[in-house]
């Protein structure tokens, strides 16, 4: 016979008796803080929209005083995210940070693509307009080259536009980018594996944000699907708690819709064959050559990122043709990097100290 | 039991070996429990009169006199009422069948952490199996005339969407399991430390577990079939329902979404050319000075 279950009623009685009146008093604060007026806006930080090529645009942060660094930072995120990711909050922006440590800061707003860019290619994003955007920022510069830092998939594609134009980039900065793909972590590279990505581009045309969002949850369900809400309930009579908390349901809700063509390319080149890591993707007929990626490389990963593993990042400072690389890997996760209040202190300085040693 | 053997009302072999099946089947779950000498209190012995209720109702069910009694003064139903009434109950029958059989075996009373080798799908595969064998063959039949076509489309789109339905349970399914599991793990007392005082330090440990079968779940072959088996079901229906939803929409001075792709895809492609012409063009003569925005 199966035993009798044994779930603790008598603590969670006991619990439940001896919380009433600080619950009871918890809700009516918590009454007030989301009844009240509450400051949940992201990518707060002026900007000025400097650049717009159909739905892509650039945006445009001004550091207060003469930047320290002369060459501007192009900030490119995936296309999988919203770049307000780089600017959540006031006190952890990334954003922000850059432009108090004296750096001038470009980001690319991929935009919200519809129906009519689902035959826009990997081609047309980085030889369109990433490529579009870097002439512009050097022309509105006088400058041969930009530095380029790229977040997540936005790294993987700063890496493909590196060795298609070494010429364009100064400094190169990847954090959590993926670039070796056959690994046996990270459950996206497991699972992606597994889809037919002709059927999936085929019927939908884009990728709907709405399938990204449930894929991102089913990462770790028991976190983002329970334990993210049971401390929100623990917390929501904290105002900055509630305000922090808006802003991640936001900005994590938010995914936009991915080019269909795109996403083909990225599936098979990437996630199923593997082939940048190993020279041998092509891209608008040239191949994408890791060798010539010739200038400094400074690759930032976290050690515990259930999205893109260590494995996934690091062996790409092994495979460039440049003699300065970098490996940083943090403690922390995908995101740590970018809304740990932590983490940015000492990362943000640590990088602009990096770019300002390699600016001459 | 013979089923293909059909009397004069053919739904009642059926009845009759179901009820047969359920009367053996409480009388086994019966006899697992505790006896009448054993009980302690007055539930068992409620339990069995009402179990000896059920069979004396049952009983008198299953005697021909009460099954004609029952069927006496119904008209007989058309034919095809009749045959996808038959379908509906076999496929009921079989299910229940299967639960009985499930049902009279103990399940083990602690599951194996983080093993998902040999789950419980079963149930799955037979409510696609009755299905494919008795719902999908009327979506199926062939249709004739003027609305041939149309009828054939909802018919797909019914049988894709019933078919995803099916995928999804299953998935939701999986997806349900590593709460079971670890909920299960909860009720097994700790080894070698001492259950937690806190609650906080309770709800932790459960954490704890569900977040690790679900990671051992989530790497295993078994959920990325079934993920994509899932995904599939849905492309399926999803074409499916455009093709019903744009034929629908044809008498309505819309476009549809194929006119508008093939509209989208010259639009692109005159775009592509326009720049590498524009490029070309620059090469040839650069233009005097760069505009500040595009």
């Amino acid at each position: 016979m199966i035993d009798r279950p044994q779930i603790p009623l008598a603590l969670i009685k006991a619990m439940l008796s001896a919380d009433a009146a600080k619950a009871a008093h918890r809700l009516a604060r918590a009454k007030d803080v989301l009844l009240g007026p509450l400051n949940t806006e992201i990518g707060a930080t002026p900007y000025e929209r400097v650049y717009q090529e159909d739905r892509v645009s650039l945006k445009h942060y001004r550091p207060q005083g003469t930047p320290r660094i002369k060459t501007p930072l192009l900030l490119a995120h995936a296309l999988f995210n919203r770049e307000t990711l780089l600017d959540l909050q006031p006190d952890r922006s990334v954003v922000l940070n850059l432009l108090r440590e004296g750096v001038e800061v470009y980001l690319v707003d991929w935009g919200s693509p519809t129906r009519k860019d689902r035959f826009l290619t990997l081609d047309d994003h980085l030889n369109g307009y990433l490529h579009n955007m870097v002439e512009f920022i050097c022309r509105r510069h006088c400058l041969p080259k930009v530095n380029l830092m790229g977040v997540c998939l936005g790294g993987t594609f700063g890496v493909i536009y590196a060795a298609l134009y070494p010429e364009k980039v100064k400094n190169l900065i990847t954090t959590v980018a993926p670039t070796h793909f056959d690994i046996d972590q990270g459950l996206l590279h497991i699972w992606m594996k597994e889809i037919d990505a002709d059927r999936l581009v085929d019927t939908f045309g884009n990728l709907p944000g709405n399938l990204l969002n449930i894929t991102f949850l089913l990462m770790n369900p028991a976190r983002l699907m329970f334990d993210k809400y049971v401390g929100f309930l623990e917390n929501m009579d904290n105002r900055e708690f509630v305000e922090n908390f808006i802003r991640m349901e936001k900005w994590i809700f938010d995914s936009p819709d991915v080019p269909g063509e795109t996403l083909r390319q990225v599936l098979k080149d990437l996630y199923q064959q593997n082939l940048l890591i190993q020279g041998k993707m092509e891209l608008g007929g040239r191949r994408v050559d890791l060798s010539r990626v010739d200038m400094p490389l400074l690759n930032i990963y976290g050690q515990y990122d259930h999205l893109v593993p260590p494995e996934s990042c690091q062996l790409l400072t092994s495979k460039v043709g440049s003699r300065d690389t970098e490996d940083i890997c943090l403690d922390t996760g995908h995101v740590g990097i970018y809304v740990s209040s932590r983490f940015q202190k000492e990362l943000i300085p640590r990088m602009a100290g990096w770019l300002l040693a390699r600016d001459g | 039991m013979d089923q293909n053997h059909l009397s004069a009302n053919p739904t009642e072999p059926l009845l009759a070996a179901w009820i047969k099946w359920t009367m053996d089947f409480w009388e086994s779950m019966a006899d697992m429990g505790p006896g009448p000498q054993e009980a302690a209190g007055g539930a068992e012995d409620f339990s069995h009169a009402a179990l000896k209720m059920w069979q004396a109702f049952f009983s008198l069910l299953t005697e021909p006199e009460t099954v004609a009694a029952v069927f006496k003064g119904i008209n007989p139903p058309s034919e095809i009422i009749m045959k996808m009434a038959q379908a509906g109950w076999t496929g009921y029958f079989h299910l229940h069948q299967q639960w009985l059989e499930g049902g009279a075996g103990v399940e083990e009373p602690y599951p194996e952490a983080y093993g998902f080798e040999n789950l419980d799908q079963d149930i799955f595969k037979i409510c696609s199996e009755i299905y494919e064998q008795d719902f999908r063959q009327l979506l199926n039949l062939p249709q004739v005339g003027l609305t041939r076509l149309s009828q054939e489309r909802a018919n797909r789109a019914m049988d894709r969407f019933s078919q995803f339905q099916g995928a999804m349970a299953e998935f939701i399914y999986l997806l349900y399991l590593p709460l079971k599991k670890s909920l299960r793990e909860m009720q097994r007392p700790e080894t070698g430390g001492e259950e937690p005082e806190e609650f906080k330090d309770y709800y932790r440990r459960w954490l704890k577990l569900l977040e690790g079968h679900y990671m051992t779940l989530f790497k295993s072959p078994e959920y990325t079939g079934t993920l994509s088996h899932t995904l599939n079901a849905l492309e399926d229906f999803t074409l499916a329902k455009q093709e019903l939803l744009a034929k629908s929409l044809e008498a309505l001075p819309i476009p549809s979404d194929r006119d508008m792709d093939e509209v989208y895809r010259e639009l692109y492609l005159l775009k592509r050319q326009v720049r590498e012409l524009t490029r070309q063009l620059a090469q040839v003569a650069p233009p005097p000075d760069y505009p500040e925005d595009a």
